[in-house]
């Protein structure tokens, strides 16, 4: 095993880079990939769908061995495990009774206030391949990527809460960020009050609870879901609940990071939110009784013209020509709606 | 600069082994299945083929190599470009001055020679990462990682020690 068995080398080569050089060029990396940090994006992306039946095929024996090893442990302990199943799965059954009957009322109340529906999710579920466990990084890679319809931002779920975030797609696979890494920040609500908060990771297990507002005072144990603000996550999914740490909140997670296997890419499509168009009885002037303001000329409000709003035009019949409208605007303004025949 | 043992005339295979060794340990790094759960990070598979080959055959583990050993690891565990690169070569630089020192230890001693590389890496990432996110990162995972990196070593060697045997051999110039 030692070193000393063996004669060592002094030669090095003629043809190879000097250290200071290699040294110089880290350095330089590692600035460059500070001031662009998604320079490398495409050929990380690139080099893992490369890699990705490598991280497959190395996947099932590496399971098989750790679900071999965690079994040594656990056949001394399956009578009592047994039991706390079958306890465990008969409260569940309780609940998911509850659940069930709360799930159709909720339904029902939905239908009298003519309430909106939530947005429909659809998702993809994909495979863990890889799992960056190091002292300053948690990310996973799953094995689905653009192909499949993954995209940046979308929740990583598993059975039993929310684990992370895409943050990078290849064709074939994709990068997720996980909620305990130092990068990631999620806009958070935590029930029963509803109360808005972001929630960070630190690498440590359990993420810390930040922007919290001034006062609030959270009990332990109080679940905690996606807000939903931003329009990035849908609401509502569950994430974990609320543990004390001295001065700060931190989240329990529900899923299990480490463990996780299978998991669920949430695609959220909300449709952009427009205001609705305010009729001339709307205005708030006019609601009081008052005549709307004249319209001020045009020379001294702005030299600018405004853009009129898209107007549909429906098709002509074959051989009618579009009637002319005098045009309103100034006189060096084109006038489009002329067949070019007609000029 | 020919070499004894190995394949003979298949110089090129054996030559491309240690690098070889060392884009397998960051794949092996990053494999979903971890027999230590979240407690304990990964070990640095990589950096011992570049400590083991730098030692003995540094024709073969040259700086170059070990940056790209260690910037395929950036690349592949999505860590920022270049902060595993560079404290693989921080690693190199300290290993190539002390080559006498480290060469020369064996049994527990050689083990101890592995440790302390690992240190300067672990040290040298830990700068660089806080360093990067201008923010002082726990020195828990690091010392972590450092530990079980050092340990497995143990283990890896004899795979490592046992290649190099068989395959790729010492410089015929040496004897």
């Amino acid at each position: 095993m030692g070193n000393g068995s063996w004669k060592i080398s002094r030669s090095r080569g003629r043809a190879h880079l000097p250290l200071t050089v290699v040294a110089v060029l880290a350095i330089f990396l590692v600035l460059l990939g500070k001031a662009q940090s998604s320079l490398f994006d495409r050929a990380r992306t690139g080099v893992i769908d490369w890699m990705q039946p490598a991280l497959e095929a190395s996947r099932t024996p590496m399971e098989t061995m750790g679900r071999w090893m965690g079994s040594i442990g656990n056949i001394f302990w399956v009578y009592q495990e047994n039991l706390k199943l079958k306890e465990e799965n008969a409260r569940l059954k309780q609940w998911h009774n509850t659940a069930q009957v709360l799930t159709e009322r909720l339904k029902r109340y939905q239908l009298l206030l003519n309430a909106v529906p939530d947005p429909a999710l659809s998702s993809v579920v994909a495979r863990v391949i890889g799992r960056a466990n190091h002292p300053f990084l948690q990310t996973m890679i799953l094995d689905a990527g653009k192909s499949h319809g993954a995209k940046p931002g979308q929740a990583v779920v598993d059975q039993r809460g929310m684990i992370g975030r895409v943050y990078l797609t290849g064709e074939h696979t994709s990068w997720v960020i996980l909620l305990t890494d130092l990068n990631s920040r999620i806009p958070v609500s935590i029930e029963p009050n509803t109360d808005q908060a972001i929630m960070s990771g630190d690498n440590s297990p359990m993420p810390l609870i930040e922007t919290l507002a001034r006062g609030v005072e959270l009990k332990p144990d109080s679940q905690v879901v996606t807000s939903g603000d931003g329009d990035i996550l849908p609401a509502g999914i569950p994430i974990g609940v609320i543990v004390k740490d001295g001065s700060h909140y931190r989240v329990a997670l529900f899923a299990d990071q480490t463990t996780a296997q299978d998991v669920e890419i949430v695609d959220f499509k909300q449709k952009p939110e427009h205001p609705p168009s305010v009729g001339q009885q709307e205005l708030p002037v006019t609601a009081a009784g008052l005549a709307p303001a004249a319209p001020q000329p045009q020379a001294a409000t702005s030299q600018v013209m405004p853009v009129p709003p898209p107007v549909y035009k429906p098709p002509l019949p074959p051989g009618q020509k579009p009637a002319v409208v005098p045009q309103q605007g100034p006189a060096n303004a084109p006038v489009n709606n002329a067949e070019p025949g007609d000029q | 600069m020919e070499r004894l043992g190995g394949f003979g005339s298949n110089r090129v295979a054996s030559n491309v082994i240690p690098v070889l060794f060392g884009l397998l340990g960051v794949v092996i790094t990053n494999v979903p299945i971890s027999a230590f759960g979240s407690w304990i990070p990964a070990p640095m598979y990589a950096l011992m083929p570049v400590y083991y080959w730098c030692l003995v055959r540094p024709d073969l583990m040259t700086p170059g190599w070990a940056f790209l050993i260690g910037f395929i690891h950036d690349i592949v565990s999505g860590e920022p470009p270049g902060l595993w690169a560079a404290s693989f070569v921080a690693t190199y630089a300290i290993i190539d001055k002390q080559r006498d020192a480290f060469a020369g230890l064996s049994g527990f001693g050689a083990i101890l020679g592995f440790a302390t590389a690992t240190l300067v890496a672990c040290s040298a990432h830990y700068v660089i990462f806080s360093l990067y996110h201008w923010h002082l990162m726990p020195v828990t995972g690091s010392i972590k990682e450092f530990a079980v990196t050092s340990i497995l070593y143990i283990p890896v060697v004899v795979v490592l020690a046992y290649m190099h045997r068989r395959f790729v051999g010492p410089l015929r110039s040496e004897f």
